[in-house]
């Protein structure tokens, strides 16, 4: 019982919860389309949100490549959905690192637990990959497809290479405060209905 | 003859719970053995079927103590992967224990895991669905069937493994009385097979015929024994006694569920001060209209999954909808609690007249799945929540005459089954609604609970709610239902 | 006549077209390719009888293309223009990826995604995972729509409260529910013998007919084109 390996079990805790998380993030996703300026705003809403659930899964498994397994088929989901191969890397890379901050504290170190969920968050920026790492062949593309030059500049006015760096903290911010928020929901739901 | 389970003064206790489950429980199955595990619910019967095939110690968590040997192999020391082939366990909820999305790929599952060669699959695949003749279900996706149907390949994917030993975790739960016989016959074949089978259950009338033994459970001891046929002519007084259902499905109500003939034993309709239901017409099939939505009539005719043209139900009663699967019951709760928006029909009552949305604070339904319905963090807040004037007085009014005022602070996801019910109901009652619908609100509960549920549709109806309760269970029937409904193909009638 | 792909040749079509949305088209071939990869899938939806959605997807996507076109002919300006324009673009390119990925997703079957997993030896573990998400999303679904039932029972609805409670309301029970079928189905499929030491055989059996080699190759020169066009300017 107290194996230190992911068992089948796991993988489908696992499975659940990079469901639930993409499900939030879809959602997010589907509010990005009112205006390309909520786009931005995701690296506030998805660290808020998805802590819900996140902050349940770290009290589920408390076992090394929970998290790194999570961001690979986050990855893989991504790509799937169109959302490209680039932003690959970053997910995997945060989700190994979130992992070894987390095990460090055994998963049960709030403080590490926080931390790891702010590093972790990093993925959410894989979504303005393609824009940013490609950001002047593909404003160049645009223009020459023929989209106007206001649109491109209210696109890029939100997203450059400047501003990723901007959003990576944003999103380990909000990520440290979304684990509060997370832990606090935990708290009032389910550790008072005796799960987790 | 050998014995294939042997459970040795076990004694467990799940992480974090006060007591223990079992206490000192001894058991010898012999090999092709059929025995029912019955008792009521939390007196171990579950904790028992899961020291069997592994699910305790390997998946949850907690302390026991005794041993465990199915064939001659100690269950604890055991890895879970080598007990596949040789316990198989079917359990309580249809819902949720497939793993594919397609029903082929469901009954190939187990025997894949295990690593057997295609060939010999495929020859099983066809044998089984020869067997229980699945033919009509091949090739379709899980989601689109009914629990029974669920069940059935649940039954099937477990055979597949060809186990020596199948376990049933109260199986019949979420079944119609229809459903519940094939499952009789499922049970009946494996026993034939000489497989060992063990049963825990709540109904008995479809177990009774064919089972060898009989143990009765209690606060986690095994309480009495009986030979299979020597259980059967226990009389109704003994049942009774035991808390347990009764070992025949009156005949009155099993006619009645089964559509074989009309008894009419309930009460007619007269017209008293009535609800009235007018012009409701719903059906899930759209005509191809892509854009605009068609507001659906009875000359839609065929097409309707309900079709309730005027229909009075008499207010302060309990009135039974009975039908099987499939037949719009649930259809016919949906559209009056105006969940259905394209159902466009008319509620009368006390002379005001409600349509569209107004329709929904009339009514409230407790679903079949209470715990879709609770939302907040404490009892109390949950029928503060339905009220649009939170009145705290007025809560803990309601609260006290469902006996749930001790558990105010209480998570209500913390709560049994039974309670959470009656969270749902503080808060219909709490939200002011006069017509209380409930879906299948004792399926999987032993007697007991049943009674329990029964004297609270009672108590709702004395204070003036009406109530419809759609139900298989005859015995819920029996109790407290005055009228009857009866849904067949989306056409609603008095029995 | 029904074509039933192979599902390596699914997968591959995910990567071309994933790969092809991210690079955007620039001259009157490369849009044409591009519509090629979206009318695909479609008209395979349309072959394995998935005709509503292959409807709306088309309806869709024909409209962001009309709309794309036509305004990008005149020298769009305004906010509306550019509103509206940000929409289409965005729809135009990525709407085929989506339908791929919704494509792949209601055609694949569980066993057949495990078994071609296995074949490009992805670790058990992630192939259980990616499985479990396959299958988790049909049941989010349906835990979703009760709750929603619920509260519309309740008249809990947006815009009545605040934000932050309305969406405790939904995430809180969809993630109660969600947990305890995860329990049940874990414990489930473990009793069947998942996670097992012994390699896991598949009754799938995988072949490339004709057609799927066409598409491959299709596909491949779809790839190729658009890579070589990128790196030529």
């Amino acid at each position: 019982m107290n194996n230190k390996k992911l068992q089948a079990k796991d993988f489908i805790t696992i499975g659940i919860f990079t469901a639930l998380l993409f499900v939030i993030e879809f959602a997010c996703g589907m509010l990005g389309f009112i205006h390309p300026y909520i786009v931005a705003s995701y690296v506030i809403l998805i660290p808020l949100l998805g802590a819900v659930p996140m902050m349940l899964f770290y009290t589920k498994i408390e076992k090394f490549g929970m998290i790194t397994i999570m961001s690979v088929l986050i990855a893989i989901i991504m790509f799937v959905t169109g959302m490209g191969y680039l932003g690959a890397p970053l997910i995997i890379i945060s989700g190994l690192v979130a992992d070894i901050i987390a095990g460090m504290g055994r998963y049960k170190k709030s403080k590490n637990i926080m931390f790891s969920y702010g590093v972790f968050c990093f993925w959410i920026c894989a979504n303005y990959f393609p824009v940013v790492v490609t950001a002047d062949s593909y404003r160049k593309n645009l223009l020459d497809g023929g989209y106007s030059k206001q649109y491109c500049d209210n696109l890029f006015r939100a997203i450059n290479s400047k501003t990723i760096s901007v959003l990576l903290a944003l999103c380990f911010v909000f990520g440290c405060i979304g684990a509060f928020v997370g832990r606090a929901a935990v708290k009032k739901h389910f550790e008072k209905a005796g799960i987790a | 003859m050998q014995t294939i389970i042997d459970i040795k003064d076990a004694t467990y206790k799940y992480k974090g719970a006060r007591n223990n489950s079992l206490m000192g429980v001894s058991m010898q199955v012999k090999k092709g053995e059929t025995i029912l595990l019955c008792g009521a619910s939390g007196s171990g019967k579950t904790t028992l079927i899961r020291l069997i095939n592994g699910l305790i110690p390997h998946y949850y968590n907690g302390e026991l103590q005794g041993s465990i040997c199915v064939k001659e192999k100690d269950v604890s020391k055991t890895p879970l992967y080598n007990l596949a082939g040789t316990v198989g366990t079917v359990f309580q909820n249809p819902r949720s224990q497939f793993f594919s999305v397609d029903t082929d790929g469901e009954i190939v599952f187990g025997p894949e895991n295990i690593g057997i060669a295609p060939k010999e699959i495929l020859k099983r695949k066809d044998n089984i669905i020869e067997q229980m003749k699945l033919n009509k279900l091949m090739g379709r996706n899980l989601f689109e069937l009914s629990g029974g149907q669920k069940q059935r390949i649940a039954c099937a994917s477990v055979a597949a493994l060809l186990p020596e030993i199948i376990l049933l975790d109260e199986p019949s739960s979420n079944l119609d009385l229809q459903s519940i016989s094939e499952l009789g016959k499922i049970t009946r074949k494996w026993k034939e097979q000489g497989k060992t089978v063990i049963i825990s259950e709540h109904r008995l009338w479809y177990v009774k015929d064919f089972v060898d033994r009989v143990i009765y459970m209690k606060d986690g001891v095994i309480a009495n024994e009986w030979a299979g046929e020597r259980f059967k002519k226990l009389g109704e007084k003994e049942i009774r006694k035991l808390k347990l259902r009764p070992l025949l499905l009156n005949e009155k109500f099993s006619n009645i569920l089964c559509f074989k003939s009309g008894q009419k034993s309930f009460k007619r309709m007269e017209e008293t001060d009535s609800i009235i239901l007018k012009d409701f017409y719903f059906s899930y099939k759209r005509k191809p209209y892509i854009f605009r939505k068609k507001k659906f009539t009875q000359s839609d005719g065929e097409h309707l999954n309900l079709c309730v043209q005027n229909l009075a139900i008499p207010k302060g009663k309990i009135i039974g909808v009975i039908g099987s699967n499939g037949m719009g019951k649930s259809t016919f709760l949906r559209c009056i609690c105006g969940l259905e928006k394209d159902c466009t029909g008319v509620i009368k009552t006390d002379g005001m007249v409600y349509k569209g949305r107004a329709r929904i604070p009339v009514s409230y339904m407790v679903m079949q799945d209470v715990n879709h319905q609770l939302f907040t963090d404490s009892v109390k807040e949950e029928v503060l929540l339905s009220m649009k004037e939170k009145d705290e007085e007025r809560c803990y009014c309601i609260l006290e005459s469902l006996g749930l005022l001790e558990y105010k602070d209480t998570h209500p996801m913390a709560l049994s089954g039974g309670q959470k019910q009656r969270v749902a109901i503080a808060s219909a009652v709490a939200a002011g609604a006069s017509l209380l619908l409930f879906d299948e609100p004792t399926s999987g509960l032993d007697y007991s609970h049943m009674e329990k549920v029964g004297d609270l549709l009672k108590q709702l109806a004395a204070m003036g709610k009406t109530v419809l309760v759609s139900t298989h269970d005859p015995e819920l029937i029996e109790r407290c239902c005055e009228y009857l409904l009866c849904v067949n193909n989306g056409k609603v009638e008095y029995v | 006549m029904t074509v039933r792909l192979d599902p390596r040749t699914k997968l591959y079509m995910i990567f071309v077209v994933s790969a092809v949305v991210m690079m955007s088209a620039t001259n009157s071939l490369l849009w044409a390719l591009r519509i090629v990869v979206t009318i695909l899938p479609i008209a395979f939806l349309i072959m394995e009888k998935y005709y509503a959605s292959a409807l709306r997807f088309l309806i869709l996507y024909v409209t962001a293309l009309g709309i794309t076109f036509t305004c990008l002919s005149e020298k769009s300006t305004g906010f509306f223009m550019a509103f509206l324009l940000g929409y289409c673009s965005i729809i135009v390119q990525f709407l085929p990826a989506m339908i791929t990925a919704w494509y792949v997703l209601r055609t694949t079957k569980i066993d057949e995604f495990i078994c071609v997993m296995q074949k490009m030896h992805m670790p058990d573990g992630i192939t259980i995972s990616l499985a479990v998400v396959m299958r988790f999303f049909p049941t989010i679904k349906e835990e979703y729509t009760s709750i929603r039932d619920a509260m519309k029972m309740r008249e809990i609805m947006l815009g009545t409260g605040n934000v932050i409670k309305m969406v405790e309301y939904r995430i809180i029970p969809l993630m109660f529910s969600c947990v305890n079928i995860g329990d049940e189905l874990s414990a489930a499929a473990i009793t069947r013998g998942l996670g097992e030491k012994v390699k896991r055989t598949s009754v799938v059996e995988l072949k490339m007919k004709v057609y799927d080699y066409l598409l491959v190759i299709l596909f491949s020169v779809v790839l190729i084109v658009y890579v070589v066009f990128r790196n030529v300017k």
